[in-house]
């Protein structure tokens, strides 16, 4: 073995034709190869929404009281029947919080860590393969992933906490008119075998609350603000789209003012409440009666009932109430 | 083994690695510039103030009293960049190092009459610059595409997507970041580099002003070369990069950076470095004449139109950075290092091109509609060097108005059109609102339609980004 790599290289001298002949078949054989790849493992841009699957609870719905974030989410789940009911082994189960805004978690704009930390201990217990934790934030994304302690707290136990990317998006597809066609959304909030979502009960200017449903505008890429108009059947159509499995508010620190940015402790008050189920309509109901609100004067719930994508009727619900 | 070479070879590498290092990691930018003292120390003058840390760029002073310019040939990143690149590049005996004095006295002049133009030929600054706003913006937007298409179009997803989220977090950054006037700044580097085609290190030898201040010092240096035998072949002379060796084999301690050639370009291995054995005498000529000097200090009132140019009316179009008062003062501090621009989170500080008339070049200001100013951050006070931005704590920053945002009602959804929006509402990060709303019953729905409360707003611009109106927004921030 004499010399350089180069130097054993056989000295052929190639054409200008033979270039120009080798880049073409360079170029034809990786577009072909594309194509094939393309064909063989290739994922729709478009979609119409996740699977239903309708799992039910125990109960319709369960609000559990406590001192302990973590304890009480784990209580209420167990009441609904336990995570085992929702999450099937080795599945993939996304936990969609709201880590919009940059605040701490005792200035309640965000999800209390320890509500989404329980349930990502609940999934692992329960067999899933993997747990994702993303949303599109409002403020410097890196910047809410750790000052709202979602980011710490669910990597120790596992799950996989990332930033959104906006080039992996599919196109919302709706088999009815809908103002909510083509919205592009981020697409492993559709590839997942089960999706709980984790809101946070705060106060909202033009929604009055922001609950479950407005919650699912951490999923959609694109100018968002337009959501804006016509917020309550965008919302509306949007949960239908999704279809989520589980809802958990989290209503332990509650923000009535100034929402859902905050920021000044004064406007923070512990209800100390979580509240699961399956149906997101009754959920964000049910928190919107805990804040002394008509759930029929918000415009998402109204719509959800509209829609006929779940029920407003806390009178007719079986709603278990624990005392931790 | 040219053992020495390699040592500074090594040193070169390390430094600039070490340099990129810190400005891609954003934690301590602002110390980079502590060991300049050109930039510490007039700044300093021309401003009336001591600015934090002067006291490390003091410290490279004694180390040039002793070394000589040690700094330009193995710890100056701009020094590195041009050797590596110039590795091809002719030498030729060049007699223009005059005037990189007469820059540097400009630049002094100046600095008495309070206009501190330091930065523009701030070798450090000038690199600092480029990496921040050419280079790192866009090695990773080429790594972050290469991996997007490996991702998307070979459809790896699975590990190498979870491997990519990884870097994002880390290494790559969230954001790519973006800045749509930095061709300018790519020109002024690419053009430095070019003078390459005239001879090896033509600004280290030429116009060079930080290089400037450590010859006047190194004149004086204790570490001095000694040719104890010499065949006069004058290698050593042809090959000098910084052409400082004479003809008689003495050389200009001014200019020599210590890069050690000459000792191994030399077939006898006559050519030492080495401390006096007993005082030597001085050799060559002052740097610059009395009559040059005088001349000097003539002409630099000439240069004394620069001064008020940016802070004349025309600046206040801009919005600056949170806790800049006085436009003057803040274009006369900054040295546009571009530490500002690359640490702030939402890619809103950007250089300004000729908004602010020449003086107000690269200077930051703030672009919502690209970025707006974070809240619960002050990354740019903690990085300045000069403190031309203010080192404020969180909670003074908070209260540090940028400008007032305003709403064109002519534009916006709910003023225009009845349409229910108030995203600026929303976002607004002030805990009692800056914006308020008024309702209205429209065909009875309710309709808030937003107005700003001008004692609460301050100026943050997250209502002009977030705003969905296209192509123009509907609520803009005035400086």
């Amino acid at each position: 073995m004499k010399g350089s790599v180069f130097e054993r290289l056989p000295n052929k001298k190639i054409s200008r034709k033979g270039f120009v002949k080798l880049c073409g078949i360079g170029m034809a054989s990786l577009a072909l190869d594309n194509a094939l790849l393309k064909f063989a493992f290739g994922r729709d841009d478009v979609s119409t929404g996740r699977v239903v699957k309708r799992i039910k609870g125990l109960h319709d719905l369960v609000a559990a009281d406590g001192i302990d974030p973590y304890a009480i989410t784990v209580k209420a789940v167990e009441a609904m029947g336990g995570m085992g009911r929702f999450v099937k082994k080795n599945s993939v189960v996304l936990i969609k919080p709201n880590i919009g805004w940059d605040r701490s978690p005792e200035q309640a704009g965000n999800t209390n860590p320890y509500v989404v930390g329980a349930l990502v201990d609940m999934c692992f217990k329960a067999g899933a393969k993997r747990v994702n934790i993303f949303d599109n934030t409002c403020n410097d994304s890196k910047r809410c992933y750790e000052n709202s302690g979602i980011e710490k707290i669910a990597k120790e136990k596992g799950a996989n906490v990332y930033f959104v990317d906006d080039w992996n998006v599919v196109k919302a597809k709706f088999s009815y008119k809908s103002p909510m066609e083509g919205w592009p959304i981020y697409r492993d909030a559709l590839e997942c075998d089960t999706f709980i979502n984790v809101p946070v009960l705060k106060h909202h200017g033009l929604t009055g609350l922001t609950l479950s449903m407005k919650n699912l505008m951490g999923i959609c890429s694109g100018n968002r603000g337009l959501i804006h108009f016509d917020i309550g059947a965008k919302l509306a159509h949007l949960t239908d789209f999704i279809k989520p499995d589980l809802t958990v508010i989290d209503a332990y620190r509650v923000l009535k003012r100034n929402g859902p940015t905050g920021g000044d402790l004064a406007d923070v008050f512990d209800m100390k409440t979580i509240i699961a189920g399956t149906d997101p309509v009754l959920c964000d109901a049910y928190a919107a009666k805990l804040m002394d609100k008509d759930p029929l004067s918000i415009s998402g719930i109204s719509q959800g009932v509209k829609y006929n994508i779940g029920s407003a009727d806390i009178a007719k619900a079986d709603v278990l109430i624990i005392n931790a | 083994m040219k053992k020495l070479i390699l040592a500074r070879r090594f040193s070169q590498v390390f430094f600039l690695s070490l340099f990129i290092y810190i400005l891609w990691s954003t934690g301590r930018t602002a110390s980079l510039f502590k060991i300049d003292p050109l930039i510490a120390i007039l700044t300093s003058i021309s401003e009336r103030v001591i600015i934090p840390g002067i006291i490390f760029s003091i410290a490279m002073l004694p180390l040039t009293f002793i070394f000589g310019r040690f700094f330009c040939g193995w710890v100056c990143p701009m020094g590195s960049i041009i050797d590596g690149l110039g590795i091809k590049a002719k030498n030729r005996p060049l007699n223009l190092s005059r005037i990189k004095y007469y820059i540097f006295g400009f630049i002094v002049v100046l600095a008495f009459f309070e206009i501190q133009i330091a930065w523009v030929f701030d070798p450090l600054v000038i690199t600092a610059r480029f990496i921040s706003l050419n280079f790192i913006p866009s090695f990773t937007l080429a790594m972050d595409r290469a991996f997007i298409f490996l991702i998307k179009l070979l459809n790896f997803y699975a590990p190498l997507y979870d491997f990519y989220r990884g870097l994002k977090s880390s290494v790559l950054g969230v954001k790519i970041y973006y800045f749509p006037h930095s061709a300018v700044t790519m020109g002024f580097f690419l053009v430095i580099c070019a003078f390459l085609f005239i001879t090896k290190r033509f600004w280290c030898r030429v116009l060079c002003p930080l290089g400037a201040m450590y010859a006047i010092i190194a004149k004086f240096s204790i570490l001095r070369r000694r040719v104890d035998e010499c065949g006069r072949c004058m290698k050593c002379k042809i090959n000098c990069r910084m052409s400082a060796i004479n003809e008689d084999m003495s050389y200009k301690k001014e200019e020599c950076v210590l890069c050690m050639d000459c000792i191994y370009d030399c077939p006898v291995r006559g050519t030492r470095f080495g401390w006096p054995v007993k005082a030597a005498k001085e050799q060559g000529k002052a740097a610059i004449s009395r009559r040059d000097f005088l001349f000097l200090i003539a002409s630099s009132f000439l240069l004394s139109g620069f001064k008020n140019k940016g802070a004349s009316g025309a600046g206040k179009k801009l919005i600056r950075p949170p806790g800049v008062l006085s436009e003057r003062e803040f274009l006369n501090k900054c040295v546009r290092c571009g530490n500002c621009m690359r640490v702030c989170p939402t890619n809103g500080l950007q250089p300004v091109i000729f908004e602010s008339g020449f003086s107000g070049i690269w200077a930051p200001h703030l672009v919502p509609e690209i970025g707006y100013c974070e809240y619960n951050c002050n990354s740019c006070g903690n990085v300045c060097p000069t403190a031309a931005i203010p080192k404020f704590s969180l909670a003074r920053k908070k209260e540090q108005k940028l400008g007032l945002a305003y709403i064109d009602k002519d534009i916006c959804l709910p003023w225009s059109q009845n349409k229910e929006c108030i995203v600026c509402e929303e976002h607004c990060p002030v805990s009692t609102k800056a914006i308020k709303t008024y309702e209205e019953i429209i065909g009875g729905k309710k309709i808030k339609k937003p107005y700003v409360d001008a004692s609460l707003c301050v100026g943050c611009g997250i209502c002009q980004n977030k705003c969905p109106t296209r192509p123009e927004r509907a609520i803009k921030i005035s400086p």
